[in-house]
């Protein structure tokens, strides 16, 4: 843990600006306007639900709709239609949440899990050798049909982008309107200790390019397509 | 101080971009599809001039208080077990970097796209190491980088210049077979790259900004080789340019809202990621946590005319409404920091005799002012570059500097003041008017008529007025009167 040249390089831009360090206590940042709360707010669950899937699916993404009793079947489906033969799966307890505990122990033999206690490498070759992702989300945005996970030891960085084809379950409650909406949700969580993580991540859709000679091509790097699992009920 | 792209004259560079014509279809091409998408995107939003404030006060107010928000960064940084090293230059930077490498005993390194790596000339210098390969995985830099290290001609397209034939040439060397179909050929790369991705033990990767609450990276990206590079190797290095810093996740999701829609007209790009060093219980993410904090130049900016050019995002916006890019394209400007961001940048960054040719690519027509997320007058700072070129360059200021010197010197001594005040009426006399001016002698010469060198300025052409006999000027006067007024005196 270091800091090198720090102030020498502190004192020294400060000079060349002109004004004094130490500054900020008196001065935090007040915005000028409070346009990220009032943005896209005051809608209910249902309305935000119809806009998350309108700007989902403007993304490339599949966008379904089930509840707790359907899930399982839905998630089968999934599994068949792009046949999946290596699949990974997070370690949570979110499972149960979902009524879905009897279809993850029917999947602990064919199934490949991230796991707290295996190494960086097993985890990462478990889900680079994966053709399908099922994961959980902690929230939707409805604005850019985006969702966001943070990093957890059973549901790690890889997880989310080495595999070809990736399912997100979301709750509906955790639908919401925009990014700053999320952000506060994190800094609450991460502040009181809820949360431990040391990354979060905002996918909007699947991996893709327009680097050659513009022509939108999908799934460079990252999963090939997504499809978005809104569970009501909850 | 790499972000020349070519030792060619500007004229010359000019000259070869109007030949390149399928260059100039590409980015006329690009830009019309990208001012659709981006004014639709601002458009749904709504109120953006609105957020343009916002986003101007978020990037000002981080410019102004910049050393102490980088102090809190680097000190959250570090709590959470991570390196923070602070370089001045381009040098200082790369040799760090190279150091770590040495140190990590790396082989294979994996980057993302980052503009600030191109600037430090970073490739070269760890490829200078033994044993050590390293790989550009964003789509088009790694073209770039396959096709001789070729330059980018765009900030967020970096291969606008390159059409298909020759992209499927450059994968031909790597063992492709297939068409020039851009997504047979974007699989191929995703393959060949994913092999190199899982060996890769130090990954690089660039800022799009340093949260200086949480000493968290935000990086924005479309492909997800980014992520990669955060997720996979036990070492990941982030180079970032000073000014690349907000104070919390609440601004940053600000700029990456306004950066998506400016950049590529999306609300959202599909990755937008607030990273750090790996905590307890995560299996991957770097275990090693550097980040390298530059200057380079930047500070010339701070409080200059030019400041305002430390507000930049990175969103290529400007570009894409230039119509002088429209026609030279990103390798006629010479810098890795083209149109005209890099036009007002570059001589900021390193000088005027390298990049004083930029400030005159411009037809000053505002656009580039108007289309900026956060409100930098582009097109002033030109002008303001013009002038300071004009009067830095072009003019001779030895004659006035020894004069202010002397003034100087003269007016903080009240016994020098005093001897002025009482003899500049006769040292001023061979300049001065030789007679009364009146109707019939307007213009009349001094004493003497025809001065050498810069005096004949004031010969030719001016008449110097002269100032008062010490007995009659105002200071005498006043005292006289002063005096008068105590003793009651009255000149009714």
């Amino acid at each position: 843990m270091t800091n090198q040249n720090k102030e020498t390089f502190l004192d020294r831009i400060a000079t060349k600006s002109g004004r004094a360090r130490h500054q900020l206590s008196k001065h935090p940042f007040i915005p000028v306007n409070d346009l990220p709360e009032t943005t896209l707010s005051g809608k209910s669950q249902d309305e935000l639900f119809e806009i998350a899937k309108k700007n989902s699916e403007a993304v490339h993404v599949t966008f379904e709709r089930t509840d707790t009793t359907s899930l399982a079947s839905l998630l089968n489906s999934f599994l068949s239609k792009k046949d999946i033969q290596n699949l990974i799966l997070p370690t949570t307890d979110k499972w149960s949440t979902y009524g879905l505990s009897e279809w993850e122990k029917e999947r602990s033999d064919s199934a490949e899990f991230w796991l707290p206690e295996s190494s960086r490498k097993e985890n990462l070759e478990k889900a680079n050798s994966a053709d399908g992702a099922i994961g959980f989300a902690d929230y939707l945005l409805a604005e850019s049909g985006t969702i966001t996970v943070a990093t957890t030891p059973g549901q790690g960085r890889g997880f989310h982008f080495l595999p070809t084809h990736y399912l997100s379950i979301i709750p509906k409650s955790c639908i919401l309107s925009r990014s700053r909406q999320a952000m506060h949700k994190y800094e609450d969580a991460i502040s009181s200790g809820k949360l431990v993580t040391s990354n979060i991540n905002f996918i909007t859709g699947p991996s893709n390019s327009g680097d050659i000679e513009m022509v939108l091509v999908v799934g460079v790097h990252g999963p090939l397509d997504m499809t978005y699992v809104v569970v009501e009920d909850l | 101080m790499t972000i020349s792209t070519s030792d060619k004259p500007f004229l010359t560079r000019v000259k070869e971009s109007e030949n390149d014509h399928f260059m100039q279809q590409s980015v006329a091409k690009a830009q019309d599809a990208q001012w659709d998408k981006r004014t639709a995107a601002r458009e749904e939003l709504g109120n953006w001039e609105q957020w343009r404030d916002l986003g101007e006060q978020i990037r000002q107010h981080v410019i102004k208080y910049l050393p102490d928000y980088l102090e809190q960064f680097s000190d959250n940084v570090t709590k959470k077990g991570g390196h923070v090293f602070f370089a001045q230059t381009d040098e200082e930077a790369a040799n760090y970097i190279k150091e770590i490498a040495k140190k990590k005993n790396a082989h294979k390194i994996v980057k993302s796209k980052s503009m600030v790596t191109t600037e430090i000339d970073l490739d070269k210098v760890l490829l200078s190491l033994p044993d050590t390969s390293l790989m550009e995985t964003d789509l088009a830099e790694f073209i770039l980088q396959e096709d001789d290290w070729d330059e980018p001609t765009h900030i967020v397209f970096p291969t606008l210049h390159k059409n298909r034939n020759q992209i499927q040439k450059v994968f031909k060397k790597l063992g492709y077979s297939g068409t020039n179909d851009p997504e047979e050929m974007a699989k191929f790369a995703r393959k060949y790259l994913r092999e190199y991705f899982m060996q890769a033990d130090l990954g690089i990767t660039g800022c799009n900004f340093a949260i200086a609450d949480s000493g968290l990276i935000n990086l924005v990206t479309n492909e997800g080789n980014a992520d990669l590079t955060m997720a996979i190797p036990e070492t990941q290095i982030v180079v970032m340019g000073m000014e690349r810093i907000v104070p919390s996740l609440k601004e940053a999701e600000v700029l990456d809202n306004m950066l998506c829609r400016s950049a590529v007209g999306q609300k959202l790009t599909s990755y937008c990621s607030f990273s750090g060093k790996q905590v307890v219980g995560e299996s991957d993410g770097p275990s090693d946590f550097y980040v390298v904090i530059l200057d380079n130049g930047r500070s010339n900016a701070l409080g200059t005319d030019f400041e305002p050019v430390l507000q930049c995002i990175r969103c290529g916006a400007c570009l894409n409404v230039c119509p002088i890019y429209r026609h030279i394209g990103g390798h006629g400007y010479g810098s890795i920091y083209p149109g005209p961001i890099g036009a007002v940048l570059s001589p900021v960054l390193d000088g005027y005799e390298k990049f004083g040719d930029l400030p005159f690519a411009s037809s000053l027509c505002a656009a580039c002012t108007e289309t900026c997320p956060v409100k930098i007058p582009l097109h002033n700072l030109l002008i303001k570059h013009r002038e300071v070129m004009m009067d830095k360059l072009k003019m001779d200021h030895s004659f006035n500097n020894v004069l202010m010197k002397g003034a100087g010197v003269a007016t903080s001594s009240p016994i020098l003041f005093k001897m002025a005040l009482e003899g500049d009426h006769l040292g001023s006399a061979p300049l001065s008017k030789s007679k009364k001016t009146t109707v019939d002698n307007l213009f009349n010469y001094g004493h003497i008529e025809k001065a050498p060198s810069l005096g004949a300025g004031w010969t030719n052409v001016r008449d110097l007025a002269r100032p008062p006999k010490h007995s009659e000027n105002f200071r005498s006067w006043y005292k006289k009167h002063k005096k008068e007024q105590q003793e009651g005196v009255s000149h009714d």
